[in-house]
Formats: C-alpha cells, sequence, structure tokens
C-alpha cells in the first residue's frame, strides 16, 4: 500500500505512529495523522496550511485536538447529538474526572504501561489513508503525498475534519491553494 | 392537542443522521466509561470475575479486552 507514497507521507505515517506512542493511546487515530502533518515543513501539506493561514495556529490547532481527546475523542457535532438526547458529555467527562482524574476519559494508559509495542492504526486512521490513495487516484496523480492525506482528512466527518473547518481548512479551500482550483469544480 | 402534532412534526422532520451519530457516539462514549471503570475495580483488587458480574457479561469477555498487560 505504501509503494506510492511520497517520503513526506511516508513521514506523516511513522510521525502519526509516534504520536500515538508519546500519548499512550491505544491505536493510532486520524487525530495523530493530523498531529503528524502540523510538524510537517517543506512539504505540499505545510504549505498549503500556511497558504491558509494555519502555520500560525498550529497551537490552537493542537488545543482543539486535545480537548476532543479529554471529551471521549467525540467530535462536537457528536456531543450535540448526545445533547439531543438529554446527555451532556461535558458534564459526564467532569464527573468522571473529579473521581478518576484529568484526562481519565482521554484512554491514556502510561500509567500502566500497557499498550506499549506498536500500535496498529485505528480504522478511522486506515480510512483516511485510504482516502489519500483514492484522492490521489481521482487526480490522476502518480503518487500519494502528504497533501491527499490532508485533503482526506477533510472529506472523512469526525474530530481532524472538525477542527480543520475550524481553522478555515476544508476540502474546497485546499483544492483552491493546492490546485489553484474554485469552490465550483470541488467534490 | 396542537402540542401533540407539534411534538410529532418535530420527531418527524428529525434527520435520522443526528439520531444515529447520536447511538454511534453513545457506543464510543461507553466504551470509554468501561475502560474507566474497570481499571478503576482492577486497581482496587477486584478479580475479572467481580467485575464481570457487575457487568453483567463472561469473566472470559471482561478479561480478553482489558487483561492484556
Amino acid at each position: 500500500m505504501f509503494e506510492r507514497f511520497t517520503k513526506d507521507a511516508r513521514d506523516v505515517v511513522r510521525g502519526a505512529a509516534e504520536h500515538g506512542e508519546r500519548e499512550g493511546a491505544q491505536s493510532v487515530g486520524a487525530e495523530h495523522l493530523l498531529l503528524a502533518l502540523l510538524d510537517r515543513e517543506a512539504s505540499r501539506a505545510s504549505f498549503a496550511l500556511a497558504a491558509l493561514g494555519v502555520t500560525e495556529r498550529k497551537a490552537s490547532v493542537r488545543e482543539a485536538l486535545g480537548e476532543a481527546r479529554r471529551r471521549a475523542g467525540l467530535s462536537r457535532a457528536e456531543a450535540d447529538a448526545l445533547a439531543g438526547l438529554g446527555i451532556d458529555v461535558a458534564e459526564i467527562v467532569s464527573r468522571v474526572e473529579e473521581v478518576h482524574g484529568a484526562g481519565a476519559m482521554a484512554g491514556d494508559h502510561k500509567d500502566k504501561g500497557r499498550w506499549s509495542g506498536r500500535r496498529s492504526f485505528s480504522r478511522g486512521a486506515k480510512g483516511i489513508l485510504e482516502g489519500a490513495l483514492r484522492t490521489a487516484a481521482g487526480r490522476r496523480d502518480g503518487h500519494i503525498g502528504d497533501e491527499h492525506i490532508l485533503l482526506a482528512l477533510t472529506v472523512r466527518p469526525g474530530v481532524p475534519a472538525e477542527v480543520l473547518a475550524d481553522h478555515g481548512v476544508t476540502y474546497e479551500s485546499l483544492q483552491r491553494v493546492l490546485y489553484g482550483e474554485g469552490t465550483a469544480q470541488a467534490g | 392537542m396542537t402540542e401533540a402534532t407539534d411534538l410529532a412534526q418535530r420527531a418527524g422532520d428529525r434527520d435520522p443522521r443526528v439520531g444515529l451519530r447520536a447511538v454511534a457516539a453513545l457506543r464510543r462514549l461507553l466504551e470509554q466509561l468501561e475502560a474507566v471503570q474497570v481499571r478503576s475495580a482492577r486497581n482496587q483488587g477486584w478479580s475479572w470475575q467481580e467485575i464481570a458480574a457487575e457487568l453483567g457479561v463472561s469473566r472470559q469477555a471482561v478479561h480478553k479486552k482489558y487483561g492484556r498487560q
């Protein structure tokens, strides 16, 4: 699967695994791919992010990802859907943290030394990588670069897409800065 | 009467996507809560059997899910 990945794209995959490990996460998720993308310099994706003004707002992106992680990895759309059922996610998280400590709902297991060793990629993260393949194929690009991973992140509903959109990064805005295509041709 | 029709209408209008998303989110929330509680019980010296009994599942199921060290 990775033969056609550029060096930058491979670095993002490797970086995501490192982020997951550092966090003590159970598996490498889509949010770790985004964190790894933020670390890139002089790549197609970092150029696109810079063009959209995200370079100066990396801390804000990381913070938003951290917030989502604290609320059990739920996106705001998911938290809103639960609110529709009368379930207050923030309230649940704060009560659990009161008893079990801050970050209890983040699913970290660092304290126990559990989940050590190689982490597998979550279904969500695999979906993003497959999406990157499809995006590249759809554009008839011969390579899969980190920009395709970034594009795939904006398409799949979830925390990374939501956080990116909050920072002005959408499929359409990426198409514009990467390929000079207007919103009319996007999708 | 109007209130009942109003309610029924709003329920009918509701986008199934929101309902389905809520179910999926609830499942993930449940998974996190279960992990927190199981970990806490283990830290307090509970056996897998005791934890399984409270959760209403088999001992093997709990152990398989959380027993890895």
